[in-house]
């Protein structure tokens, strides 16, 4: 007997075990890589030095010695007082970007008082559902001033233009980001029913064009693959999915006239840090190189700006684990370091009790260290694309764009507004997580705390609430303010919003009249949806002020007699 | 014999959809017959289902925190549908602290993390001993 251990006889030790030689994705790798592996290599076509094309070692010549990446945090929950409070801690605790996330129900266009949202208000994000909303969030921050990125939501650009309207500010002047990649919404999980992928295909190609003439100093964070990662794909088929977006939005905005060149540069794009870390570094790499020939090949542009791709990261959510959540610390440092390796412009870590709650001050504070360790102990960040010339890191580098092209292949013969609006890019989302849950189960995938070395004393992990009393207040004075409104004012500018969203115009400068109407997203978002055919309420309940004749002081047809 | 009939779906804004569209699929390899109705469902259209397609079961999954206000707006509309005879299971980020108070509310299982395919189908076989799952499978005991 030679076995160190105490492990009765029979028992495979899990710990000293490969549980598989494929990446997170599935590509198979070899036990070791040579020369031979990068048959054809051409340093100056396939790599080029950092800052030059193809820009698959990095955007800028200096990486993190010119600039460092943006430290970002996420912050949003409750009523808008409340997330003003977490911006303030935010930007004490030293994060230099701020992201504000607001709640599913403002996110989906829907009312807080709408009776299906009341229960979710403020609990995953901020609260905001019309322009003194906005404000009042925003009472501290001068948006002419100060770069927020905003998450995916359909309605801060144009409620951000009302606001600076009646701010007396210029749209020219307006800073920061914002997501407008509406259409990957709808198979996160918003569906047809929430976003239908006509619906948000248009809001994107219409924001787009917009901020392209009227916004100069606002940036997008465009394509936003972390919520396809999230869904299913991984490393090349969230580029596949990326592209086929971004190549549709710009086809159709080519269509209207608008020099891409424009555009591009104002563009990052939105992925996650995943936890297999060189699959996760060759992803980066290969997007940049796809993301440079296209905008070459494709569109002819010229400016150096729209051809090397900036990134902003955010690791990836899905890895973390609701069980130990301690332990998911040890996964955003590694995701963080992918991003870092890959060479990110932005990054946020998530927080490790993710999996459990929204942040608590504890874990956001963590998370911000984390970054700050790596950056300035490890030395991770000295030297641009120090993977690159690895013969393995190139070989993946390749074989995830190989991949990319196939998927994106497949995608647009069927088109990405059919391929969603069908529910098959969903349903391949969905073969792929049975494919990982098989593996789990399986043994060939290991989770640590998940399907292999669980505890079984474990104790009920802690979880971030906060006084719900804030809401109930919200909520009144939603109900208050929503008395006051001009409202002969407000049913004029849904009448031409509605009008603007059955023709072809770009409907952006009459939901910014909506909004400074005293528009509420609901409203906004329901008229939007109602004049382009769908019905103006997702749930069947709230009804339109257009259609609501008691706002009016007059008598709708056919309601005589009701009291 | 019958077969074991759940409805899945979602309800509200919520739109972490991805645990319970592989838990129906999971389902129907246990030999469960599932109809997933998909997200943004009114409470009273998960039981309108239920009752419409004479399901024994509802589950709805929760990936927000406030899922206690929505499991009563859940079980009034139960009452509404009149159908008392379906049972209601709940699962998603759901805290081990609020089980019991859920199981109390008259919810007939509670699948937070770390649930597996097994107890489901374990609490269904209970629920409906007499009740097969399809291909003439039966639950495990």
């Amino acid at each position: 007997m030679t076995r160190m251990d105490d492990r009765p006889e029979g028992v495979e030790e899990l710990s000293m075990r490969m549980s598989t030689t494929r990446t997170q994705s599935g590509l198979e790798t070899q036990p070791t890589y040579s020369p031979s592996d990068l048959e054809g290599f051409d340093y100056g076509n396939d790599l080029g030095d950092p800052g030059q094309y193809p820009f698959t070692r990095g955007s800028f010549p200096m990486m993190y010695r010119s600039r460092m990446w943006t430290l970002r945090n996420i912050v949003g929950y409750g009523a808008p007082s409340d997330t003003r409070a977490g911006l303030k801690r935010a930007f004490e605790s030293g994060s230099a970007g701020i992201d504000i996330v607001w709640d599913s129900p403002s996110q989906g266009g829907i009312d807080p008082d709408h009776p299906m949202a009341v229960p979710d208000v403020g609990t995953d994000g901020c609260s905001v559902a019309c322009v003194d909303h906005l404000a009042d969030l925003l009472q501290d921050i001068d948006v002419t001033r100060t770069d927020i990125a905003w998450h995916v939501t359909a309605t801060i650009y144009p409620m951000l233009g009302a606001l600076l309207r009646r701010q007396g500010k210029s749209l020219a002047d307006m800073q920061g980001s914002h997501m407008p990649d509406y259409l990957i919404t709808n198979p996160k999980g918003f569906g047809e029913r929430l976003m239908p992928a006509r619906l948000a295909h248009r809001m994107a190609v219409d924001t787009l064009e917009h901020v392209a003439k009227h916004t100069r100093k606002w940036a997008c964070g465009f394509p936003q693959t972390y919520t396809a990662r999230q869904r299913g794909v991984i490393a090349g088929g969230e580029l596949a999915v990326g592209f086929a977006i971004v190549r549709k939005t710009l086809d159709d905005l080519v269509a209207r006239g608008v020099d891409i060149d424009s555009v591009a540069p104002r563009l990052a794009w939105v992925c996650p840090a995943d936890i297999d870390l060189f699959e996760d570094v060759a992803k980066y790499r290969a997007l940049r190189r796809m993301w440079a020939k296209m905008m070459v090949e494709r569109y002819g542009c010229t400016d150096v700006r729209s051809q090397r791709l900036r990134v902003a990261c955010h690791t990836d959510g899905r890895a973390l684990t609701y069980q130990r959540p301690l332990n998911n610390l040890m996964r955003a440092t590694v995701q963080s370091l992918a991003a870092i390796l890959g060479g990110v412009q932005s990054l946020e870590t998530c927080t490790y009790d993710e999996a459990i709650s929204i942040p608590t001050p504890e874990a956001r504070h963590l998370a911000i260290a984390t970054q700050q360790i790596l950056i300035h102990e490890t030395g991770v960040a000295r030297v641009a694309d120090p993977l690159g010339g690895s013969y393995y890191v190139e070989s993946l580098t390749n074989s995830v764009e190989a991949k990319a092209l196939e998927l994106l292949e497949e995608i647009e013969s069927r088109g990405i507004i059919e391929a969603i609006q069908s529910g098959w890019l969903e349903e391949m989302c969905d073969d792929i997580n049975d494919r990982v849950d098989e593996e789990m189960a399986a043994g060939e995938r290991i989770m640590v705390g998940v399907n292999a070395f669980q505890d079984t004393d474990e104790d009920v992990p802690a979880r971030f609430d906060f006084d719900r009393t804030s809401m109930t207040q919200h909520l009144a004075d939603f109900a208050d303010w929503r008395e006051k409104r001009d409202i002969p004012r407000l049913r004029a500018a849904l009448a031409a919003l509605k009008t603007a969203a059955a023709s072809d115009v770009n409907i952006i400068p009459a939901m910014i009249d909506a909004f400074d109407a005293d528009g509420t997203v609901g409203e906004v978002w329901g008229t939007f949806r109602e004049g382009s055919g769908y019905t103006y309420d997702p749930f069947g309940v709230a009804t339109s002020p257009l259609a609501d004749a008691s706002l009016a002081g007059v008598t709708a047809p056919g309601s005589e007699g009701a009291s | 014999m019958p077969q074991i009939r759940c409805v899945l779906g979602m309800v509200g804004i919520d739109p972490h959809n991805k645990g319970i569209r592989t838990l129906a699929r999971r389902l129907r390899d246990e030999g469960v017959e599932v109809i997933y109705v998909g997200e943004h469902n009114t409470p009273d259209e998960m039981f309108r289902v239920a009752v419409d397609e004479d399901a024994h079961l509802v589950g709805v999954s929760f990936s927000t925190s406030n899922y206690s206000e929505t499991i009563q707006m859940l079980l009034a509309a139960r009452r509404r549908q009149g159908a008392e005879d379906v049972q209601l299971i709940v699962g998603g980020l759901i805290h081990p602290d609020h089980e019991q108070h859920l199981l109390d509310l008259g919810v007939a299982g509670v699948f937070g993390p770390g649930a597996s395919i097994a107890d489901v189908v374990a609490l269904f076989s209970r629920l409906y001993p007499d009740l097969e799952l399809r291909d003439g499978r039966t639950a495990p005991k």
